[in-house]
């Protein structure tokens, strides 16, 4: 019953889709789009939302007639998981994909600031399109609504992996975000047709790649600390092809955010902007290909499908030729427009942008050459994090500092606001920290005092740098810049520091035996079981020494019911910044005691800070900007 | 910065478009491809190598057998099995029938396994097997490559690998092993 | 496992200096193996069995005094290049190495033509 309703009112959201497409083509041949209050569009929209909540209700009632219900859900499992099965699986998360496109464009047309019509409808036309084609995909490969026969007493059941209340929030994040480039799509793409391609452009589109940038942050954010506490591997960050995907449109996004702030302040950079912005979304959906068409080896796994992947595959090519040709067609000529001045503010954006593309193709590289290799040769080989850190590491502190710098220097001219004794004195303080923290910590190796050096260098200069600001209003309008600057320079730090402090022990263990190494030891002191509705849990007690300091964890191994599988809680505890961490293994030989796997995180929290700091960053641009010039 | 532009120079827009279609269909035919095959363990790597060479303590004496066999006579299975591992039951008539109809020898590893259990199994089912050794650290079954039980492998006269099946061995694996012994 | 542990733990004891930096060369070969049994875990985050055998077996071959290259070569010759996390730069890798460097190099030359030197205005 409610299934039929889901399915007819996706149905019906196409065809009204469908009759937007028309009356925008009708439109543009009268030249009229005043009167235009985009409808169908609208309602469309509003058919979306009713299909996917009533999806949601099909899960929270366990309502196995539906296939992708039953193949992800279980009755014994709490209400909460049961309503995040609903993107927590393939189908579901298509139609999420689709809320996601729509809601944009709803944005869009309801957003306050006056926006010429002609190019309103233009982009409300494109973004549409972009919505008819995941409609398609849905109704054709993926329906969420698809009915099995006879209807069976009980689900199959969630990844018991996946049930956790951060996997809840974390997809629709990262989906607002990496989806939400479809508008820059869209605005770029609109612009490009209507010959509007210009620095009003810039002003306008500015907003719509914060939010969906703030948005992926946040979702990569949250990504990232539940692989920490879930998996039990103890780090942050794996580049994990999965990982990775969702990285690619990040990097993307910021290199845009830095080149429409260069074509908004100095009329230049036009044609690599549109380059970025179209990039950005099609690296997303690049990415979506990635994760759904099963051609990767990862933890994070999605319910794979080769031939979805196709249809992926042929959406993307099409999209990219589509687009990249009218860019080629309709992008403005202009003149001298690549040219800067040595030591201009943009400039240095403009080298920190090629950065950015350069971390990108890393990236890039790094995840589809196995793919590709395997593909056309026939050999598997494995890129792991050694890769990537070995050959980013020396441009991120570059990168650093060119961060610091750039704020201090003015648009369009080789000029600093300040005196240049200022950078000096910047550096020799940065010096000055570096060698004390080296000298207290001994830790002499040159990648952890470049690391330490050019991270509290622009952390001093992003300090400097707002409060030297001359009045109130200057201060509000680089709030973001300083909040997301200190949230970089505070993660490099982080990452620095964690990685040279850090220590590690992964063993075996039996109850009661104690286990010395470096300054710690490890006592395993009791162990209890625990029965709960879906699953069973063994828990385990250990006291943690840290010279003077005693630390009590408690991890836990869960046997699930539905579907039958283990997985390892881990057990975390704070000491400042630094994180102590174990996580038990299950083991198959019991007189050999039980694995387990004992971190200290050195600094992590700042991690964890950092990516506020970056989101805050992101909010308070989005924040200040909604008032700025209208188009 | 614009680097289709810098590497393009002055190309005309027709030009620049084909170069674009050539490229997306380069992409497009590259991952059509990745679509078939997927990243995984390489299960091809030890076939047409030599067997590296193991010693096989006996499960039941204390003779030993170092393979692969110097006398080049015929060709030999090795079998990676265990009591407690159930694909093994799976294929083990497999097992006997190579014994019985094809006079095929079998050495068996005997893979982190108890050796009452082991031997219970051999009597329960039938022993399939012309040497059994025994592998109580998983060390041997490492030196030949082996991801797991149960897994099996073809070795011609010369001592080379020429199949490898990893699980238990199907209907279809069995008329390989006949094909190749012939 | 438990043996290793056992003789690392006694060995610690009364050699800590020398067994402690042969156990951090074990550790650094640990994290360039990927556990082939595992869903994209390297050897030393894996407590499976087969992780188990391996890091015991490459804790033999350090102790028998090889080569970290030796043991690489080992590996790969029965598992393939897929096993090595710490990708090698050979022919069939030769792309993913040279790539970068050569959008770096590129970028370097483009940056550098599209930069106007005028004597900068320092205040």
């Amino acid at each position: 019953m409610i299934s039929s309703f889901g399915y007819y009112s996706l149905l019906t959201a196409t065809l009204l889709s469908l009759l937007e497409i028309i009356t925008y083509i009708k439109n543009y041949n009268q030249k009229n789009y005043v009167a235009h209050q985009f409808i169908f569009y609208k309602f469309s929209f509003y058919f979306i939302i009713i299909s996917f909540i009533l999806l949601i209700i099909s899960f929270a009632n366990s309502d196995f007639s539906i296939i992708s219900v039953y193949e992800n859900s279980h009755t014994a499992k709490p209400l909460f998981y049961k309503i995040a099965a609903t993107w927590g699986n393939h189908e579901g998360s298509i139609l999420l994909f689709i809320l996601v496109i729509s809601a944009y464009g709803y944005c869009f047309i309801i957003s306050k600031r006056k926006i010429d019509n002609h190019l309103k409808a233009t982009v409300v036309f494109i973004q549409n399109i972009l919505l008819i084609i995941f409609l398609f995909f849905l109704l054709f490969t993926s329906n969420p609504f698809e009915k099995i026969l006879p209807i069976p007493n009980e689900g199959l059941g969630l990844n018991p992996i996946l049930q956790d209340p951060l996997l809840v929030i974390h997809p629709p994040f990262l989906y607002l975000g990496y989806v939400g480039f479809s508008l820059i799509f869209s605005l770029t793409l609109a612009a490009l047709i209507n010959n509007q391609f210009n620095i009003d452009w810039s002003k306008l589109a500015k907003n719509w790649i914060f939010l969906p940038w703030t948005f992926l942050t946040v979702g990569i954010g949250l990504g990232s600390f539940w692989a920490y506490y879930e998996l039990g591997w103890g780090g942050y960050w794996f580049w994990d092809p999965v990982e990775n995907a969702s990285l690619m449109p990040w990097i993307a996004a910021t290199a845009l955010i830095h080149s429409v702030l260069v074509m908004e302040k100095t009329g230049k950079l036009f044609s690599w902007t549109a380059i970025l912005a179209l990039l950005t979304f099609i690296l997303s959906l690049f990415g979506t290909f990635l994760v759904r068409s099963g051609v990767l080896n990862s933890v994070h796994a999605f319910a794979n499908d080769p031939e979805r992947g196709l249809y992926i595959l042929i959406i993307i090519s099409l999209l990219a030729f589509v687009s990249l040709s009218l860019f080629i067609i309709k992008i403005p000529k202009q003149t001298n427009e690549n040219h800067f001045t040595f030591l201009s503010r943009e400039n240095v954006i403009v080298i920190n942008n090629y950065f950015l593309i350069f971390f990108l193709t890393v990236v890039i590289i790094g995840t589809t050459y196995p793919i590709l290799l395997a593909a056309i040769v026939g050999k598997s080989i494995s890129v792991g994090p050694q890769y990537y850190n070995s050959i980013l590491a020396p441009f991120v502190f570059i990168f650093l500092l060119l961060m610091a710098t750039g704020p201090f220097m003015k648009w369009k001219q080789s000029a600093f606001f300040y005196y240049k004794n200022i950078f000096i004195s910047f550096l020799l303080l940065s010096v000055f920290i570096v060698t004390t923290l080296a000298v207290l910590l001994q830790q002499f190796n040159p990648l952890f005092l470049l690391g330490i050096l050019t991270s509290c260098y622009l952390i001093i200069s992003t300090f400097v740098d707002i409060f030297y600001k001359k009045n109130f209003k200057l201060i509000v309008t680089n709030l973001s810049r300083f909040f997301s600057h200190l949230g970089f320079a505070i993660l490099i730090l982080s990452i620095t520091l964690n990685y040279f402090f850090s220590k590690e022990l992964t063993t075996n263990i039996k109850l009661g035996e104690n286990i010395a190494f470096d300054q710690f030891s490890i006592q395993f002191k009791d162990s209890k079981t625990k029965n709960e509705s879906n699953y069973q849990e063994l828990f385990g007690t250990f006291n943690i020494k840290n010279e003077n300091m005693l630390i009590e964890l408690h991890p836990s191994i869960r046997k699930y019911i539905q579907p039958s599988q283990f997985t390892s809680e881990t057990s975390i505890k704070n000491n400042g910044m630094s994180d102590y961490y174990m996580a038990m293994d299950y083991s198959s030989v019991q007189s050999e005691g039980i694995g387990i796997r004992f971190y200290y995180n050195y600094f992590i929290r700042g991690i964890w800070l950092s990516f506020i700091l970056i989101t805050l960053g992101g909010c308070i641009s989005f924040y200040t900007r909604r008032y700025d010039n209208k188009i | 910065m614009d680097v289709l532009v810098f590497i393009q120079g002055d190309m005309t827009t027709k030009s620049k478009l084909s170069l674009l279609a050539i490229i997306l269909l380069i992409f497009f035919g590259a991952f059509y491809f990745s679509l078939q095959t997927k990243l995984k363990n390489d299960d091809l790597v030890m076939i047409n190598k030599m067997l590296p060479a193991i010693k096989l303590q006996s499960l039941q004496d204390d003779s030993y057998v170092e393979l692969p066999l110097q006398n080049k006579k015929n060709f030999y299975l090795i079998n990676i099995w265990a009591s407690w591992c159930v694909p093994c039951r799976q294929e083990h008539p497999l097992l006997m029938r190579l014994k019985k109809e094809n006079n095929l020898a079998i050495y068996g590893i005997n893979y982190k396994d108890n050796k009452s259990n082991a031997q219970k199994f051999l009597e329960e089912l039938g022993n399939p097997y012309f040497f059994s050794g025994s592998d109580m650290d998983g060390s041997k079954a490492i030196e030949i490559g082996a991801y797991g039980v149960p897994e099996t492998y073809l070795i011609d006269r010369e001592g080379k690998i020429i199949l490898k099946f990893i699980g238990p061995i199907s209907n279809t694996n069995y008329e390989q092993i006949i094909q190749n012994i012939k | 496992m438990k043996k290793i542990f056992l003789t690392f733990f006694f060995i610690n004891i009364f050699l800590s200096s020398v067994s402690l930096a042969d156990d951090k060369q074990a550790i650094d070969i640990y994290k360039k193996i990927r556990c082939l049994v595992c869903q994209g875990q390297s050897l030393h985050d894996s407590n499976s069995d087969f992780a188990k055998d391996l890091k015991k077996i490459i804790k033999e071959k350090l102790d028998n005094k090889e080569t970290d290259q030796q043991i690489y070569n080992y590996l790969t010759s029965r598992y393939g290049d897929w096993i090595l996390l710490d990708t090698p730069v050979k022919q069939s890798t030769l792309l993913l190495w040279f790539i970068p460097i050569i959008v770096l190099i590129v970028g370097i030359i483009i940056l550098f033509k599209r930069t106007v030197f005028e004597k900068s205005k320092l205040s």
